[in-house]
């Protein structure tokens, strides 16, 4: 009788050890829901008091922190651009407005990374108006070298001003870029869209 | 007779002649599709125009096949401006519909390419026509295609439930039958004296194991072991949200946009190269696309709703807007400063060191720990780039002073900037 219990001791002893490895197992690999971000410490440093831009909020009346600003209010380092969005404020663009910037290796450089990272998408790295997203069902583009605007006249004869006032106000298919590019790194895309017309 | 002969002959050639006008009448006449979708496709007309739903301009199918004047058709395309200066009331009605913007002029296009080409259009609507009066084909076999996937892994799961249920069961009756048995054969006694044994006995063997010194220490130890690992695990884990990956309320793809389309997080994300946040992009991005592209999917009539937005009139009710609320996944918190144009622009890393193979991921999780040890691990074993930035330029400067011997004074080394003291 003896030796029956402590045979059965052994392999109590045994599965308890097993079920108590597989049970601290189990509950150190259940923490990992993916959906949740775990447990947190301390979390008023995470979900701080001060609001971020892109946070509710109901102080105001949408609910938003990012609020417009004032109309008429005009940001410090804004840069006037006083063309209105017609074929007229093209046409005067296209006369008075000069780039300020100069072709050189730095600033072609710095051009061609903004092209490649805005641009490129739908007017294909050469500019000839079939980047992937075109390949993929966008409507193509023309080509800078090549094809003709819509506002007459070809594509290559494109000046500074028609260019900024394009990339600023966006045509057709194509949306404005004013909130994505400052309006100096339009001008540096504008130098280099002048490179690309030559192809 | 020669002068009969020679009208004849004349008449003859007469009749040659009309035959053959009228047989390059009516070809000429005749609308070619196949060179129309050529054409179509050489002019461009794709990229302001969709046959089905207005884009830049109006959806070319109901348009044209509602129109009864094709002359009136044709010499707006080959010169719509010449017809807006002309004052023309049709083309005056659309160009200020659709907001003044201005269609190529196509004066390289001749009356009969033209022509081709409104075959083409034609064609093609009644192409869409048909396929929308039978949309059955399509739309339940899309959803039978992601459908059975879900059913089937339901189902079979359903089906092992449902046989370990039916083993139970089956032990069962096996267990009671048996016993049945043997009650009837005299072997086992009654229900009722079996009960009481094994409660007396359990009881026992636990009482034994009490008192063994072993099994106990044996038991505290195995507590002390898993508790303690858990313990450490969790407390390693805590305020760590590596792998966090929440639900968002459009299902936007990393994986197509970044990995397919090769879009440049810079798109997006512009504020990663001249500000602290890298930036959620504002909807006027997506609209910067998706005023066109996939305009019937779901996930797209979100952005649609969310700006107010009427795809059929194309026009935006700030009224209705409401923003949708993404769900943030890097949260670091307030006593740590983090900047992206640091990192991204000065120092030259690539998104994905930090934030993982983005372009492969459908859904976005949180890839690095975001702890202060994996930040210094980092710091500790980048090395600095001192070309080509003034700051350490600077630096540089001001120690080649300081080992010749020179005075090298608090103006040097930035201590009369304004932000020193006024921060």
């Amino acid at each position: 009788m003896t030796e029956n219990i402590l045979a059965m001791n052994k392999f109590k002893i045994l599965s308890i050890i097993a079920v108590v490895t597989v049970v601290s197992v189990l509950l150190t690999a259940c923490g990992k829901d993916k959906r949740s971000t775990g447990w947190e410490y301390a979390p008023n440093m995470y979900e701080h008091i001060a609001y971020d831009p892109d946070q509710p909020n109901t102080n105001f009346k949408d609910g938003k922190t990012a609020q417009l600003p004032p109309a008429g209010t005009i940001p410090i380092g804004f840069v006037r651009f006083d063309y209105p969005n017609t074929k007229e404020g093209y046409e005067r663009a296209s006369v008075e407005v000069v780039n300020k910037y100069i072709a050189t290796k730095q600033s072609l450089a710095d051009g061609k990374i903004l092209f490649e990272h805005f641009c490129s998408p739908c007017h294909g790295i050469q500019g000839q108006g079939d980047g992937l997203v075109v390949q993929h069902g966008f409507p193509a583009p023309p080509s800078y070298s090549k094809g003709n605007s819509s506002r007459g006249g070809a594509m290559k004869d494109l000046t500074d001003g028609k260019i900024y006032h394009t990339i600023t106000y966006g045509l057709n298919a194509m949306g404005s870029y004013a909130s994505q590019l400052a309006p100096d790194e339009r001008w540096k895309v504008v130098l280099y869209v002048h490179q690309l017309q030559k192809l | 007779m020669r002068n009969v002969s020679l009208l004849l002959k004349q008449i003859s050639r007469l009749l040659f002649i009309v035959a053959a006008f009228v047989a390059f009448g009516t070809t000429a006449h005749a609308q070619d599709p196949a060179k129309g979708e050529a054409l179509f496709k050489s002019s461009n007309c794709g990229s302001c125009h969709k046959i089905d739903i207005r884009m830049t301009g109006p959806a070319l199918g109901p348009t044209i096949t509602s129109e009864p004047d094709e002359a009136y058709l044709i010499k707006w395309i080959q010169n719509n401006q010449a017809l807006i200066a002309a004052k023309n009331p049709k083309a005056l009605t659309i160009y200020n519909e659709y907001n003044q913007s201005q269609m190529s002029v196509f004066t390289n296009l001749s009356d009969q390419d033209v022509k081709d080409i409104l075959g083409y259009v034609k064609d093609q609507w009644k192409k869409v026509q048909a396929a929308k009066a039978t949309p059955t084909g399509d739309g339940s076999g899309a959803v039978a295609d992601s459908g059975p996937s879900n059913v089937m892994l339901l189902g079979l799961i359903g089906v092992i439930v449902i046989a370990f249920l039916i083993i139970l069961v089956l032990n069962r009756v096996i267990g009671t039958l048996e016993r049945l048995l043997l009650q009837k054969q005299g072997i086992l006694p009654e229900d009722t004296e079996e009960e009481e044994k094994p409660a007396v006995d359990r009881l026992a063997t636990v009482k034994i194991l009490a008192k063994n010194k072993k099994f106990v220490f044996f038991v505290v130890l195995c507590l002390v072991v898993g508790l303690g690992s858990w313990t450490w695990v969790t407390l390693w884990n805590t305020n760590v949200h590596q792998g966090y990956q929440p639900v968002q309320p459009i299902k936007y793809s990393h994986q197509l946009h970044a990995g397919a389309m090769k879009i440049d997080c810079q798109y997006c994300h512009s504020g990663a190269y001249k500000s602290k946040n890298a930036s959620i992009p504002s909807l006027n991005v997506c609209m910067n696309c998706h005023k066109v592209v996939k305009t019937e999917s779901p996930e797209i009539q979100k952005i649609y709703n969310a700006l107010g937005y009427d795809p059929q009139t194309q026009k935006y009710d700030s009224t209705k807007a409401k923003p949708i609320q993404w769900v943030r996944i890097h949260n670091l918190p307030d006593f740590a400063y983090f900047n992206h144009s640091q990192h991204v622009k000065v120092g030259g890393i690539k998104c994905q060191a930090c934030h993982g193979p983005i372009q492969e991921m459908q859904e976005v999780y949180q890839y690095s720990p975001l702890t202060m040890k994996w930040c210094i691990q980092c710091h500790k074993r980048t090395e600095v780039n001192f070309k080509g930035n003034a700051y350490y330029d600077r630096m540089t400067d001001v120690h080649d002073r300081i080992k010749r011997g020179e005075r090298v004074t608090e103006a040097s080394l930035g201590g009369i900037e304004c932000g020193k003291c006024h921060y």
